[in-house]
């Protein structure tokens, strides 16, 4: 160390020995309150962090009920003509009486109940060939699965799954083995095995699932509807299109009418 | 009783005030992750991957600065972070309104697209800005009773009230 180092040392630790002998009887009497202030701050962004990582990974296992499983699958047993017309599947003898229009969507629960209180009562109207029924499956709710499509994937594969005389059966499974929304939905390799499960044995249908084939028609279905005027309806003081809709003759169904169906269908 | 020891106590009641607010809506939020991504979803802002992460980190963040002020640990920090949470929170609702969404704010639970003329946006907002107050007095003045700051780590403000 040579001379002039040392004395500008020396300086330095002249010029600031009464701060530093502050300092240390500052922290003497603190008991190294900074110190402890630090680790409880770590502390504090630990919870914070651990909270934040074990929450997301908690969520998703929440949310993944549908993962790993396969579509309870529901067989209908019903002999009649079953035809995809466009983005409309129409089931039923051609010479119905009455034809009713039900727009719906595979994640909307109140279709779901809907689907349970009236489709068996609906299968026999069709089955005595007093009605004919068109499904508008619409994508209503395509951004309420996480991840979204799950509106537009089910009503594709419906679609699809009516060109293969297989429509009922899926359609009643989609229904009574519903996802909830803001949850996963099921995706296109579940929606793929239901078709199988239910009879389905074309690679058409597996191949039209992955490419979403009809994906266009159902959205064009969906805005088809939701312009439709007369298939509004009244939410809450508030007229909208939502579902499900039933529709005869281009005009909503008013369903709060218990009898509506024997109505329809004389 | 000294002025400071009255602000500590004031302070004491706005930690527990913002706590059980966060811890509220925390857990109403962990109790159903379906209905909350919903409403993350309605404010029509993340692209859908990211609704998914915010959706599930945001309850337990909240519950997390519930835990944290309740037992006045990190109080600072964990109101600085508050208040970052409720700008973000008011930022939100504020744009859906600017944007003329008809959006629940889900603050408590609930949220998703609502009716037009059942938005409550300027309540909402006034209610965020009430939180945002308790937030920012604990931010610049952390000091208060009962918490694990003052028992562990603030030794060196009982210095400087002496």
């Amino acid at each position: 160390m040579g001379g002039a180092e040392r004395s500008a040392r020396k300086r330095k630790q002249q010029g600031s020995a009464p701060a530093a002998g502050a300092k240390a009887v500052a922290a003497a009497r603190s008991g190294g309150g900074d110190r402890s202030k630090v680790i409880l701050a770590v502390v504090a962004v630990l919870v914070i962090a651990g909270a934040v990582i074990g929450g997301v990974i908690y969520t998703n296992n929440q949310k993944n009920a549908t993962k790993d499983k396969a579509i309870a699958v529901q067989t209908v047993q019903l002999d009649v003509p079953v035809k995809r017309d466009g983005g409309v599947v129409v089931v039923g003898q051609d010479g119905a009486k009455a034809t009713l229009d039900i727009y719906e969507d595979f994640l909307c629960p109140a279709c779901a109940s809907f689907e349970e209180g009236f489709g068996p009562k609906i299968e026999e109207k069709v089955k005595d060939g007093s009605l004919k029924v068109r499904f508008h499956l619409l994508n209503l709710l395509n951004n309420r699965s996480d991840p979204e499509g799950y509106s537009t994937d089910s009503a594709n594969a419906a679609l699809l799954a009516a060109d293969e005389g297989k429509f009922l059966s899926f359609h009643k499974s989609l229904f009574k083995d519903q996802p909830a929304e803001g949850a996963r939905g099921w995706t296109k390799d579940q929606l793929i095995e239901l078709g199988k499960a239910v009879g389905v044995t074309s690679q058409a249908f597996v191949d039209g699932v992955r490419s979403g084939k009809y994906d266009a028609l159902v959205s064009e279905e969906y805005q088809k509807a939701r312009a439709d005027e007369a298939l509004q309806q009244d939410f809450n003081g508030q007229k909208g299109f939502g579902t499900p809709t039933l529709a005869s003759g281009g005009k909503a169904i008013d369903t709060e009418d218990p009898n509506w169906l024997a109505k329809l269908t004389g | 009783m000294t002025k400071a020891s009255v602000l500590d106590g004031i302070g004491t009641l706005l930690r527990v005030g913002l706590a059980a607010v966060w811890l509220v809506s925390g857990w109403i939020k962990v109790s159903d992750p379906n209905q909350t991504f919903i409403a993350v979803q309605a404010y029509d802002l993340l692209p859908s991957a990211l609704v998914s992460v915010v959706a599930a980190a945001m309850p337990f963040l909240e519950l997390a600065l519930g835990v944290l002020l309740l037992v006045g640990l990190g109080t600072r920090l964990s109101a600085a972070l508050s208040i970052l949470v409720l700008l973000a929170f008011i930022g939100a609702v504020a744009q859906s309104w600017a944007r003329g969404l008809s959006i629940d704010c889900g603050c408590f639970g609930g949220g998703g697209p609502v009716a037009e003329g059942q938005t409550k946006y300027p309540q909402e907002i006034a209610r965020d800005l009430g939180f945002l107050a308790l937030a920012v007095w604990l931010t610049i003045r952390p000091r208060t009773w009962l918490s694990v700051d003052g028992r562990f780590g603030a030794r060196s403000s009982v210095e400087e009230t002496s």
